[in-house]
C-alpha cells in the first residue's frame, strides 16, 4: 500500500523504539518517575500542537486550538463521568465533537487571512472559556473532577486495553498511551503532508488564487484540514483529562494556545516533526525552569523575545539544511 | 432604558479608546499587540502609585502613566518589533514577539506591582440621580468626559498636527510615505508609543473606578481585539465605532441576559461570527488579508 | 452552431463607477480571440468575470450553453474555462514540474481519501500526472527546467509557466492574461507560436487581453476593442486595424506602448 523508503522505515522505527523502550528504561534506572508525567504532557502538547502545525500548511495562523483542546476534554468528560460511557469511545467521540465545532467556526473566518484569522482565533479560546464557565452542563467553575480512570476494553474474553485501576503503574499506562496517540497523529501528519493532499495544500499556501483557478476548492479543503487541525487538539485535550481526572474552565486558556503556536514556530513551519521538537523544548524549558520560582515567567519571555529576536524562523532552520516538504 | 444608554455611553467611550490604540499601532505596522491589555494594567498601576501612593494631583498621575507607557512602547518597537520586522518575513514571527512581550509585560508587572488588587480613593464623590431613570456616580461621568475628551483630542492631532499626518500617510502606504520622505522608523516608534500611551490613559481613568489588579490584562486584550474585529481594523472611526458598539452590547447584556448566567460574551461572540461570516472585514475596514 | 463561449450583456458597477458596460460577444471554438483597449478600458474585470473570480452586476456568461458566471473560481475550471494570471502569479516554492504535477488536480480520478491512504487508483493517477507534466513541459519547450525553482525563473519562461499551468488542467478554454507583457520582438514571436500551438496541437479555444499590438494583429482570429467600459468594435484583425472609432480611441489616449 505505501511505500516507505528505508530513510523513512529506520527513521520511524528508531523513533518508535526511543520511545516506547529507551525512554522508561532511563527512567526506571535513573528513578526519576516524574519524568513520566513531563513527558506524557509533552506527547499530548504535541499532540494538539501538531494541529496548530497543519493549519499553517494551508496559510492560516491558528492560535485558537487551546479552545478545542478543551472541547474535547469536556466532552470527553461529560461523556464518561456523566454518561457512563467508555473513556476510549469517548476519545475520539471528543475530536469528532471539536472537529465540528471546527467546521462551524470555519465556515465563516476560513475565508479571513493572516492577522484577521488568527484574531478571531484568538478570541475563540477566551469564549469557549466563557461557555464552561456559563453551562450548566459543564458544572461552572467547579469543573468537572473525579473523572475515573479509564476502563478496560475486551472482545469476547480477550483483554485487549487493562483497566486504568487495576495497574499499578499507571504512569506508564498513561504514558505509552500518549505516547501511542502522539505517534499515530504524526504519523497521519507525515503521510498527509508526503501524499497529493499536502501538495494540495502547498498550492493553496503558496498562491490561494491560482490553487482556485486550477479548480481546487480551496474552501473546501481549508474546512477539511481545520477540521482535522481541531480534531487532535480535542483528542489531546480528552486525553489530557484522563490522566489529570479533572477538568476545569481554566484547563486550557489563551496562553497555552499562544504556546502551540510557539511549539510549531520553535521546532520550525517547515518541518513536520517541528512541533514534536519544539514542544519538547518549550516544555521542557518550562519545567526547568520552575526552579526560578517567581522569576519563571520573566526568564520564558525573555529568552523567547531573544529567540525570536535572533532566530525569526525557527530553531530548526539553522540545524537542518535539508527540507522536509517543498 | 436610559440607564443601558448611560451605561453604554460611558463603557463605549473607555473602549473606544482601548481600541483607538490598538487599530493605531495595528494600521502602522501590521502588529497586533498583544501586550495591550498589560499595558492598560500597568497604566492603572502607576496612576495607583502616583495618585493613590504618593498623594500627587491626579492629572500628574495620569501624565506620568502616558510618559510611561510612551516610553515602553518606544522601547519595544525600537529594538524588538522593528529589527524583527525587518529581518523576518513571516507575520508568524511578529506575531510570537507581541505573545512574547505580552508574557514579559506581565511577568513585570508581577514582580514590580505585585498580585493585589489596587484601587484608589474616588476622586470626585456623589452619584448623579435623574429621576431614578439614569443613576450614575459622579466619578464615572467625569471619568467618561475625560476619556471623550481625549479621543476628541488624539483624531484632532491625527488631523491636523505635523506628527499625526506623518502616522496617517505611514498607515495608508508604507512605501509611499517613504518616499515622501516620512521617515519610516521614527515615527513606527512614536506610532507605537502613542497607542501604548492611549491604553496607559485608559487604566489610568479606570482605575479610580474598577482598580486595577495583574489578571486583568490578557481578558482586556481580548476585547481589544473584539472591537477591532467589530469595527474593523486600521480605521480610526472603526475603532470608536467597535469600541462603542462593544460598550453597548456589554451594557444591554448586563442588564437583559444577567439572569441567564454569564452568557454575555458567548452571545457577543456568536454575533460577532455571523456577522463577520457576512462582513469579514468588519464595519469600516479596509478589505482583508 | 451555437458559439462556444457567450458573454452576454455583461456589466460590472463597483459603486457609481462603472467598470464595463452591457458588454456582448461571441467565442466560436478553436478560435483566437483578443480582447483589446487602452489602459483603463475595463478589460481585466472583464476577464475577472468571464472566469468567475469576480461577480456580474448584471448580464451572464455562457458556456456550452451553461452559465460560468457569478459561480465559485473552482467549478469554473472544472467546467473547462481556466484562466492564467500574470508572471508574478506561480507557485514560489515549487520547482517546474511540480508546479504541473499539481496543476492537473482536475484530471484526478481517485478522492482525496484514496490519496492518503494510497491507493491503486491513487498511485496511477500520480504516474500519470508525471508522464502528462514532462509530456505538456516538452510540448512547450521547458522540459530541461522542469527542476527549477519557479520563483528563479526568467520573466518569459515564468509567463510560459503561467500558460502551462493553465493548459494542465486540460481546458477547452484558456484565458491568458497579457501573455506578451513586457517582453521584445523576439520573446513575443515566440510566445505567439506557442499560443498558436496549443490551439492548433491541443485544440484549446483562447482567449486573450493584450497591449502589444503587434503580436495581437498577427494572432488573432477576432478582435474585440473596449474603451471606456464599452465595447467600441468586433471584428477581424484587419476589420478593426480600419475601424475609426477604434483609430480615435487609441489616439487619443496615451501610446500604449509607452503607456505601459
Amino acid at each position: 500500500m505505501m511505500n516507505l523508503s528505508k530513510t523513512q522505515l529506520l527513521g520511524s522505527l528508531s523513533l518508535l523504539v526511543t520511545v516506547f523502550f529507551i525512554v522508561p528504561w532511563l527512567i526506571e534506572v535513573s528513578g526519576r518517575w516524574d519524568f513520566y508525567f513531563t513527558l506524557t504532557s509533552v506527547a499530548l502538547l504535541a499532540t494538539a500542537s501538531a494541529g496548530v502545525w497543519l493549519t499553517f500548511y494551508i496559510g492560516r495562523i491558528n492560535i485558537g486550538q487551546g479552545a478545542f483542546a478543551l472541547i474535547g476534554a469536556y466532552t470527553s468528560a461529560i461523556m464518561v463521568v456523566k454518561g457512563g460511557w467508555s473513556f476510549w469511545l469517548s476519545l475520539p467521540a471528543a475530536g469528532i465533537f471539536a472537529a465540528i465545532v471546527a467546521v462551524l467556526i470555519g465556515l465563516p473566518i476560513l475565508r479571513l487571512r493572516g492577522v484577521y484569522f488568527a484574531m478571531v482565533t484568538l478570541v475563540l479560546t477566551q469564549v469557549v472559556t466563557l461557555t464552561a464557565l456559563a453551562l450548566p452542563i459543564t458544572n461552572g467553575a467547579k469543573g468537572i473532577s473525579s473523572i475515573p480512570l479509564p476502563a478496560g476494553v475486551s472482545i469476547a474474553g480477550i483483554v485487549l486495553i487493562p483497566d486504568f485501576s487495576t495497574l499499578e503503574n499507571t504512569k506508564l499506562a498513561f504514558y505509552y498511551t500518549a505516547c501511542a496517540i502522539m505517534v499515530l497523529t504524526f504519523a497521519v501528519l507525515y503521510r498527509l503532508v508526503h501524499s497529493r493532499l499536502g501538495h494540495l495544500c502547498r498550492s493553496m499556501q503558496q498562491n490561494e488564487e491560482l490553487a482556485s483557478s486550477i479548480g481546487v476548492n480551496i474552501a473546501y479543503i481549508r474546512l477539511l484540514v481545520f477540521a482535522i487541525s481541531s480534531f487532535f487538539g480535542g483528542i489531546g485535550g480528552a486525553m489530557f483529562g484522563a490522566i489529570t481526572q479533572s477538568v476545569y474552565p481554566s484547563s486550557f486558556q489563551v496562553v497555552d494556545s499562544v504556546n502551540f503556536m510557539l511549539n510549531c514556530f520553535l521546532g520550525g513551519l517547515g518541518y513536520v516533526f517541528g512541533p514534536m521538537l519544539g514542544t519538547l523544548v518549550l516544555y521542557f524549558g518550562w519545567d526547568l525552569m520552575f526552579e526560578l520560582g517567581q522569576y519563571q515567567l520573566l526568564t520564558y519571555s525573555i529568552l523567547l523575545i531573544v529567540l525570536i529576536r535572533f532566530l525569526p524562523n525557527g530553531l530548526l532552520s539553522i540545524t537542518w539544511a535539508g527540507r522536509k516538504n517543498s | 432604558m436610559e440607564q443601558i444608554l448611560a451605561n453604554g455611553l460611558y463603557l463605549g467611550s473607555q473602549y473606544a479608546m482601548i481600541a483607538l490604540g490598538l487599530t493605531l499601532i495595528f494600521a502602522l505596522m501590521n502588529v497586533l499587540n498583544f501586550a495591550h491589555g498589560q499595558m492598560y494594567v500597568i497604566g492603572g498601576f502607576v496612576t495607583y502609585y502616583v495618585y493613590g501612593q504618593l498623594g500627587l494631583p491626579f492629572v500628574l498621575a495620569l501624565v506620568a502613566s502616558c510618559v510611561t507607557l510612551a516610553v515602553i512602547g518606544a522601547l519595544i518597537e525600537k529594538f524588538l518589533f522593528a529589527p524583527v520586522i525587518k529581518k523576518s518575513a513571516r507575520e508568524e514571527s511578529t506575531m510570537l514577539l507581541a505573545a512574547g512581550t505580552a508574557f514579559l509585560l506581565d511577568a513585570l508587572i508581577q514582580l514590580v506591582f505585585g498580585e493585589k488588587q489596587r484601587g484608589v480613593p474616588k476622586i470626585v464623590g456623589g452619584v448623579f440621580n435623574w429621576d431614578f431613570r439614569i443613576i450614575m456616580p459622579y466619578d464615572r461621568i467625569l471619568i467618561c468626559v475625560l476619556a471623550i475628551l481625549s479621543i476628541v483630542g488624539f483624531i484632532a492631532y491625527m488631523q491636523y498636527s505635523k506628527t499625526g499626518r506623518a502616522l496617517r500617510a505611514l498607515a495608508q502606504d508604507r512605501m509611499a510615505a517613504q518616499l515622501m520622505g516620512v521617515n519610516v522608523d521614527r515615527y513606527s516608534m512614536i506610532g507605537f508609543a502613542l497607542g501604548a500611551m492611549l491604553a496607559g490613559l485608559v487604566g489610568g481613568l479606570l482605575v479610580t473606578i474598577t482598580g486595577v489588579n495583574l489578571g486583568m490584562g490578557g481578558p482586556t486584550s481580548i476585547k481589544a481585539f473584539m472591537m477591532v474585529m467589530i469595527g474593523g481594523a486600521g480605521v480610526i472611526s472603526g475603532a470608536i465605532a467597535g469600541g462603542i458598539i462593544l460598550g453597548f452590547l456589554e451594557a444591554i447584556g448586563l442588564a437583559v441576559l444577567s439572569q441567564y448566567g454569564d452568557i454575555t460574551y458567548l452571545m457577543i461572540f456568536v454575533s460577532l461570527m455571523i456577522f463577520l461570516a457576512i462582513r469579514p472585514q468588519g464595519l469600516m475596514g479596509k478589505p482583508w488579508g | 452552431m451555437t458559439p462556444l463561449l457567450q458573454v452576454k450583456n455583461v456589466t460590472k458597477k463597483y459603486g457609481g463607477l462603472i467598470a464595463n458596460n452591457d458588454i456582448s460577444f461571441d467565442v466560436a471554438e478553436n478560435d483566437i480571440l483578443s480582447v483589446i483597449g487602452p489602459n483603463g478600458a475595463g478589460k481585466s474585470t472583464l476577464f475577472k468575470m468571464i472566469s468567475s473570480f469576480v461577480p456580474t452586476t448584471s448580464g451572464e456568461v455562457l458556456f456550452k450553453g451553461s452559465r460560468i458566471s457569478n459561480l465559485k473560481p473552482h467549478t469554473v475550471a472544472r467546467m473547462g474555462v481556466v484562466r492564467t494570471f500574470q508572471e508574478t502569479t506561480i507557485f514560489k516554492n515549487m520547482t517546474v514540474r511540480e508546479s504541473i504535477v499539481v496543476a492537473q488536480h482536475l484530471r484526478a480520478k481517485a478522492t482525496l481519501a484514496g490519496y492518503f491512504w494510497g491507493t491503486k487508483t491513487a498511485q496511477d493517477d500520480v504516474a500519470d500526472f508525471g508522464e502528462n507534466a514532462d509530456q505538456l513541459l516538452d510540448f512547450l519547450g521547458m522540459y530541461d527546467l522542469r527542476h527549477e525553482q519557479a520563483s528563479s525563473l526568467p520573466q518569459g519562461h515564468l509567463r510560459a509557466l503561467g500558460i502551462a499551468i493553465g493548459l494542465a488542467t486540460d481546458p477547452e478554454v484558456l484565458l491568458l492574461d497579457e501573455p506578451f507583457a513586457g517582453m521584445n520582438h523576439d520573446e513575443t514571436m515566440h510566445m505567439v507560436s506557442l499560443v498558436r500551438s496549443v490551439r492548433d496541437k491541443k485544440g484549446v479555444t483562447i482567449l486573450l487581453v493584450e497591449h502589444d499590438m503587434a503580436a495581437v494583429m498577427t494572432i488573432s482570429d477576432r478582435i474585440v476593442v473596449l474603451n471606456f467600459g464599452e465595447k467600441i468594435a468586433e471584428g477581424t484583425p484587419h476589420e478593426i486595424q480600419n475601424d475609426k472609432t477604434v483609430i480615435e480611441a487609441y489616439l487619443g489616449s496615451e501610446d500604449d506602448e509607452i503607456g505601459m
